[in-house]
């Protein structure tokens, strides 16, 4: 071959290259991950009751000693002090561990009758807000109930719970049946203001908190529509909360209503409002300045380093791989899903920021299916009780990632911030507001789509 | 002579390859699913029904004999007592090797066997003037109730009660924390018996066969072999590492009555009892569809089994003293007992997940 042809190819594979280096890379779409895995490489395949106690699967050596230092602490039962063992408990508080509602790493169960455990809280506040432009407390009781008290303390008060029901019907003639609740104050250690708010909240499962606490705040923010500019009737609204660390107020993330920014906050505040443990987030105890405040100025119940390994503990609780998401069944729910628009708030993916400190949580696909915003869901589901920018009728999207696992997990199925849908169906047509249309859609299914559509939600 | 070997090697060499050519055996396949089935019944009756019938018969014993001790007042009396909450903890802790379903979704396990107790407000409620009702009872924290607390209050802080040291306030309370126990253990055995409703029984041995909670057998099955792991993993690196490696006497978690190496033992007697199908009864057990597969596998699980139980009973004083006193012995049991978690993680789950659907 004469040179000067070799030449010409050379030059003709040169540019080659050179244009195919320059191509823009592609955008992969959802369906280019694989949506097996909700959390990622951080995923584990367990679907028993375990399912929701993993460590992450890829967690550097160090990090696994501390998450097992939060592990024990988790499941540690504390006690009044003054104790040797664990001391720090109360003197008002609502549980004496972590544990002991969020039941392996899993679901609170609202109060039913004949079953001595319950893991539903009331957060209360009365009209007005706090200097942050957070919840105004209740004089004599704070922004939460404590509902138990150690030997000489008295509960703040009690609360009973009841239910009525009321039959719908779906567009095939099929009824349905939901439980209304009525939550009902008693025994409350002092008189109680005539207007305070309650809003009931059931604990939620703690795995997967890391990944979520890293998807940026541009992306989030991304698929915020306060406004509904689109009149898509779909807002999605950011939370912003007082964060103490930094002393501003900041996106908020966590909680039914996205009234906590962080891990650690989220934490912090569980220990010092559901237990009565102080901490340096949290120094006052959750009596302060009422008339059972024992006026001691004491050291914090837990110390820094154990807050710590709690947020690391958290943070590094895998997400469990979803089940038969090829089952042609799930796959019709699946489009059943997207036709009735569930995923405008439920988004399915997400991705995690990259961050080279923290590379067990950098650069994930994960898919927890949530938007982390807040939606108006209607005045049924509504508690009436703002919390900074939410409003009472504004609930955050709650992730649905591992929901199928709940029976396998916690032994029951009540949803929702209350737990008053006893299955998955029951807590779709709870949806409201934004969701109305969503719902409307659903009600108009076939027996079987619904079934799909349920059997896609378990698949996740 | 030299065809006839020919004709031989040739026989043989069709004989082996029409053997060969046979379609492997699928008797084994085709039995396993009733062998699996069988297996998950059994350990519901004879393992699961067994010990927390006998743990319910127990605690209730254990009211009626406290009765009895509150009229007569004799260090006898005081002494069965005694025993019978042995008995019941025995029970009890043979029943931890399974903390599956009910026990752990209704919070059950931490009622019955709270630790730490709260003492300092155990010795306010004494001194106090509430009469123990029942409802009075459900107000108290959980810290004042269950095992421990009836412990503390039958045996006393250094283990040698006598009678004559019982106040009435201590016998009346004593007399409502057992009747409070034995209402919890009804209300666990009651979760598995079949007749009772959405009872987990019906759930566990219907796995794979429409069971709300268990998909498959496989996952009934996997449930099983991570609760022995766990119960394991709890006594090597909970009950026992946590006083022994910080030398803290304590963190031990039944010091009054001196039962702590026994609880540890009978612990493993639980994870023993769920791999041989056993209590009181025998029946089928992991073991049936371990041996029917891999001899040495069912050897390995005995012998580590009975090595963790032989080192514990290795440790001749009581726990608190033994990890200071006997640290070798208490190290080789902590050794014994993680081992038995290994095996039991990467050979015996393994193999249930090959041998189950």
């Amino acid at each position: 071959m004469p040179y000067y042809i070799k030449i010409f190819f050379l030059i003709l594979l040169f540019s080659f290259l050179l244009l195919e280096s320059c191509k823009k890379p592609e955008t992969l779409t959802e369906n280019d991950y694989n949506e097996w895995l909700s959390g990622g490489s951080q995923t584990v395949f367990d679907k028993s009751s375990s399912a929701f106690k993993h460590e992450f699967p890829f967690l550097r050596e160090d990090k696994i000693e501390i998450h097992e230092i939060g592990d024990a602490l988790f499941e540690a039962q504390f006690i009044s002090a003054p104790s040797v063992i664990r001391p720090g408990l109360g003197p008002v508080f609502n549980s004496n561990a972590c544990s002991s509602c969020h039941i392996a790493d899993g679901r609170g169960k609202p109060i039913i009758a004949n079953e001595t455990s319950a893991s539903l809280l009331f957060r209360i506040s009365i009209p007005g807000s706090n200097e942050h432009g957070g919840p105004n407390p209740v004089p004599g009781f704070g922004e939460q109930l404590q509902t138990n008290a150690i030997y000489g303390t008295q509960a703040e008060s009690g609360v009973t719970t009841t239910y009525t029901n009321q039959f719908y019907f779906f567009d095939d003639s099929t009824n349905y049946e939901l439980q209304i609740p009525t939550y009902t104050i008693n025994n409350s250690y002092i008189s109680m203001p005539s207007d305070i708010m309650i809003s009931p909240r059931l604990s939620r499962p703690v795995f997967g908190l890391g990944l979520l606490e890293s998807i940026t705040e541009e992306d989030i923010l991304d698929h915020a529509d306060e406004y509904d500019a689109n009149s898509d009737g779909i807002s999605g609204k950011a939370n912003y909360v007082w964060d103490i660390q930094e002393q501003k107020l900041v996106l908020g993330r966590f909680g039914w209503k996205a009234g906590q920014p962080s891990i650690i906050q989220q934490a912090a505040l569980a220990f010092n409002q559901d237990m009565g443990i102080t901490n340096f987030l949290f120094p006052n105890e959750n009596c302060y300045d009422q008339t059972q405040y024992d006026k001691l100025n004491d050291e914090y119940e837990i110390s820094d380093s154990l807050l710590y390994a709690i947020r690391l503990y958290l943070r590094t609780l895998a997400v469990p791989a979803r089940r038969n998401a090829d089952d042609e069944t799930v796959l019709k729910g699946k489009q059943i899903f997207t036709q009735a628009r569930c995923y405008m708030c439920h988004r399915p993916m997400s991705k995690t920021k990259v961050n080279v400190a923290f590379p067990e949580l950098s650069n994930q696909t994960i898919f927890p299916y949530t938007d982390l915003l807040l939606h108006d869901m209607g005045p049924s589901l509504a508690d009436n009780r703002s919390d900074f920018l939410a409003s009472g009728e504004e609930w955050r999207t709650p992730p649905l990632w591992g929901i199928g696992l709940t029976e396998s997990v916690n032994g029951h199925t009540y949803f929702l911030h209350d737990g008053r849908a006893r299955s998955l169906i029951e807590a779709v047509m709870w949806h409201g507001g934004e969701a109305e249309s969503a719902k409307i859609f659903v009600k108009a299914l076939s027996q079987a789509d619904r079934d799909a559509l349920i059997k896609f939600l378990e698949s996740l | 002579m030299k065809s006839y070997k020919y004709l031989c090697s040739l026989a043989i060499a069709i004989l082996i390859t029409i053997t060969s050519c046979k379609k492997p055996d699928t008797s084994q396949t085709t039995d396993t699913p009733s062998t699996t089935t069988e297996i998950l019944t059994a350990f519901s009756n004879n393992v699961v029904q067994a010990t927390y019938n006998d743990l319910n018969t127990q605690t209730n014993l254990l009211y009626s004999d406290v009765l009895v001790f509150e009229s007569s007042l004799s260090d006898n009396d005081l002494i069965s007592c005694k025993q019978v909450w042995r008995d019941a903890r025995s029970a009890w802790e043979q029943g931890e090797g399974f903390l599956i379903g009910p026990v752990e979704f209704n919070n059950i396990d931490p009622q019955i066997d709270t630790w730490p107790v709260d003492f300092t407000k155990l010795d306010s409620v004494l001194n106090g003037y509430s009469v123990y009702t029942t409802t009075y009872i459900d107000s108290l924290q959980d810290a004042l109730k269950g095992f421990h607390a009836i412990e503390y209050l039958l045996f006393g802080k250094n283990g040698n009660k006598t009678a004559a040291e019982f106040t009435s306030r201590e016998l009346d309370f004593l007399k409502a924390l057992s009747f409070d126990l034995n209402t919890l253990t009804t209300e666990l055995a009651d979760s598995w018996n079949e007749n009772t409703n959405d009872n987990y029984y019906t759930k566990f041995i219907n796995a794979g066969n429409g069971s709300s909670v268990y998909d498959t057998q496989r996952l009934a099955y996997e449930e099983l072999v991570n609760a022995m792991a766990g119960i394991c993993d709890e006594v090597a690196n909970g009950k026992i590492a946590e006083p022994f490696l910080s030398i803290d006497p304590s963190l031990e978690e039944s010091p009054f009555a001196f039962n702590s190496i026994t609880d540890f033992t009978n612990n493993i007697r639980s994870v023993q009892n769920v791999y041989l199908g056993s209590y009181t009864k025998d029946g089928k057990g992991l073991e049936d569809l371990v041996r029917q597969y891999n001899l040495s596998l069912d050897s390995d699980m005995k012998t580590k089994i009975n090595t963790a139980i032989a080192s514990l009973q290795n440790i001749t004083v009581p726990f608190g003293q033994a990890i200071t006193e006997q640290p070798t012995q208490v190290q080789n049991a902590m050794d014994a007992v993680n081992d038995l978690k290994t095996e039991i993680e990467d050979e015996l789950l393994p193999f249930i997940q090959q041998h189950t659907n």
